[in-house]
């Protein structure tokens, strides 16, 4: 299929997701709302445990709530990378269109990258709405920002969490449900990824943890990008590292998953709930 | 006008590769088996259990490019397992396939050009979305597009008789429109072979036969599109298909037309025949 194909489908897949979506609009007012209610509640916590004892652990000219903030809107890349794939699945299977899916000129990677373009769409509008309440109401002002750094580190995160989504919807296809690969790994993450306290504090070998796994590197260069405005020397070293991660991750995830197909095709579960 | 020109379009396609002598389906040696179902920590051994049990023990049989060929058999004879494999949704354990002169597993994407697949409890569409916006998804998906995915669109729903119902969302419905919805799809991208598993399963008495109708004299005779069906409905097996493959535990009992059939098994009427064939005085689930 050429890239033309595959980008038409994907488009396809996007707009089919909108148009969804957009039959549940509270549900996005809603959301919104609940944004606010998340941002709140981070300030309210950083004017709580800020102190000069832990800001000097922060980056440069940041607080704990700017710190926080990120943290906590980039990390939802990781949770949405993990369950975008296996979701799309999953909700295929409920209600009964994997089947029609599957037997038309789309292969089933495509099927899986296309239902992830609306996830990841309306993650990054999310993201905007975070860091817009911040900004609106907490005194979250990324003035010496490097925007252009960020959205490279973003789109070598999005590159990096994808293989591991895409692990996790091998498992999906293989075992159905309760995917414990996906909750090791955002357990993990959460634990030792700095998405609400900086790597610095942990243990050693809890240290050494958080450097084997992308999302460490995906907040530490965002966090620099647009809280310290650091400059490309400065993100080099996450930015390679998050490539290094995909350039390992989106093949081997591609292998296992090609594998977990033939499998279940070979047992005819494919469709099963 | 702009209907016909889009089903000549359609036609046309079928035709080219009808035009060539080889038969639309070609199965050799179809086999098919199927590991047990775990359950509980063994769950996880699923995906590399062995194939113990068998739903198809060596099937052949050719399908005539513009043929009505149905498939009957009880319950567990291996009537879906057939279709999925020839829909590519399951790989064969041996033997093989050839839809259009595709193999279905090692040419599964040149196959799925050539096929469309219904099955009769078919309610797999996007609730929230109109008719209209889940045809037009899954016309991309077949790689039609903008002009032609429109007229194509109006060309099946005018010939399924819903073009009124298209612009409604899908979860608004009855049972019948979404089927015809269903078929509707099965059809968008002009295919050569449909594949249907118990077409009529879910539509009352007036509607199936009208379904009959559309399958034998628009799809088949008109259009030459080669069909191949499973249905347990034996009246309906009888007035749509030119030959019947009568399927036994996963084994090819009878391929012949139903009067051959009921003639060479000795036979008053067609059941009886089948149920001789299948080694069983149980009837059909349904005798239409």
């Amino acid at each position: 299929m050429s890239s033309t194909g595959t980008l038409r489908k994907i488009i396809a897949f996007f707009l089919r997701d909108f148009a969804i979506a957009r039959g549940y609009r509270g549900a996005l007012v809603l959301e919104t709302i609940d944004a606010l209610f998340g941002v709140a509640t981070f300030f309210y916590l950083s004017r709580f445990v800020e102190s000069p004892e832990l800001e000097r652990l922060l980056p440069a000219g940041s607080n704990y709530f700017a710190f926080a903030l990120v943290g906590f809107a980039f990390f939802d890349y990781l949770s949405v990378a993990l369950s975008a794939f296996d979701s799309s699945i999953e909700e295929a299977r409920q209600n009964r269109t994997l089947e029609a899916l599957l037997v038309t000129q789309t292969p089933l990677r495509v099927i899986l990258l296309g239902s992830a373009a609306y996830p990841f769409v309306a993650l990054a509008l999310r993201t905007c709405v975070y860091l817009g309440w911040g900004a609106l109401f907490f005194g979250f002002v990324p003035s010496h920002a490097n925007w252009l750094g960020a959205l490279l580190i973003l789109a070598a995160s999005i590159l990096a969490f994808l293989g591991l989504g895409i692990l996790s919807a091998s498992y999906q296809i293989l075992f159905k449900r309760g995917n414990p690969a996906k909750w090791v790994v955002l357990g993990i993450s959460g634990l030792v990824g700095g998405m609400m306290y900086p790597v610095a504090v942990l243990p050693a070998p809890l240290r050494l943890l958080a450097h084997l796994i992308p999302v460490t590197y995906a907040l530490e260069g965002m966090r620099a990008a647009l809280l310290g405005g650091a400059g490309w020397i400065e993100l080099w070293r996450s930015l390679l590292a998050l490539l290094m991660f995909a350039a390992v991750l989106i093949p081997l995830s591609f292998l296992v998953f090609g594998w977990a197909l033939r499998r279940t095709k070979i047992t005819g579960t494919l469709t099963h709930i | 006008m702009r209907i016909e020109a889009g089903f000549a379009q359609a036609s046309s396609v079928i035709t080219a590769r009808m035009c060539a002598s080889s038969p639309a389906i070609v199965v050799e040696n179809l086999q098919k088996y199927f590991p047990p179902a775990y359950s509980g920590w063994r769950a996880f051994a699923q995906p590399v259990a062995k194939a113990t049990e068998c739903a198809l023990a060596g099937i052949s049989f050719q399908v005539e490019a513009g043929e009505a060929v149905a498939i009957v058999g009880h319950n567990g004879a291996g009537k879906t397992t057939l279709l999925r494999t020839l829909a590519t949704l399951i790989f064969p354990t041996r033997g093989r396939a050839l839809l259009g002169g595709f193999d279905v597993a090692h040419e599964a994407a040149g196959a799925r050009r050539q096929l469309g697949y219904h099955t009769g409890g078919d309610e797999g569409f996007y609730a929230r979305l109109t008719g209209r916006q889940n045809l037009t998804f899954f016309a991309a998906m077949n790689n039609l597009t903008g002009r032609e995915a429109h007229e194509r669109i109006a060309a099946v729903t005018e010939w399924m008789g819903i073009p009124g119902e298209i612009d409604r969302q899908v979860r608004t419905l009855s049972t019948g429109m979404t089927h015809r919805l269903g078929l509707a799809r099965a059809l968008l991208h002009g295919p050569a072979v449909l594949l249907l598993d118990e077409p009529t399963r879910s539509l009352d008495p007036l509607a199936a036969a009208d379904f009959r109708r559309l399958l034998k004299d628009e799809l088949v005779r008109r259009r030459g599109t080669t069909l191949l069906f499973a249905s347990h409905t034996l009246s309906e097996v009888e007035a749509v298909a030119d030959r019947v493959l009568v399927l036994d535990h996963g084994k090819s009992a009878a391929y012949d037309s139903p009067t051959r059939i009921r003639v060479s098994t000795g036979a008053r009427t067609f059941e009886e025949a089948i149920a001789r064939l299948t080694r069983s005085s149980a009837a059909m689930e349904s005798i239409g």
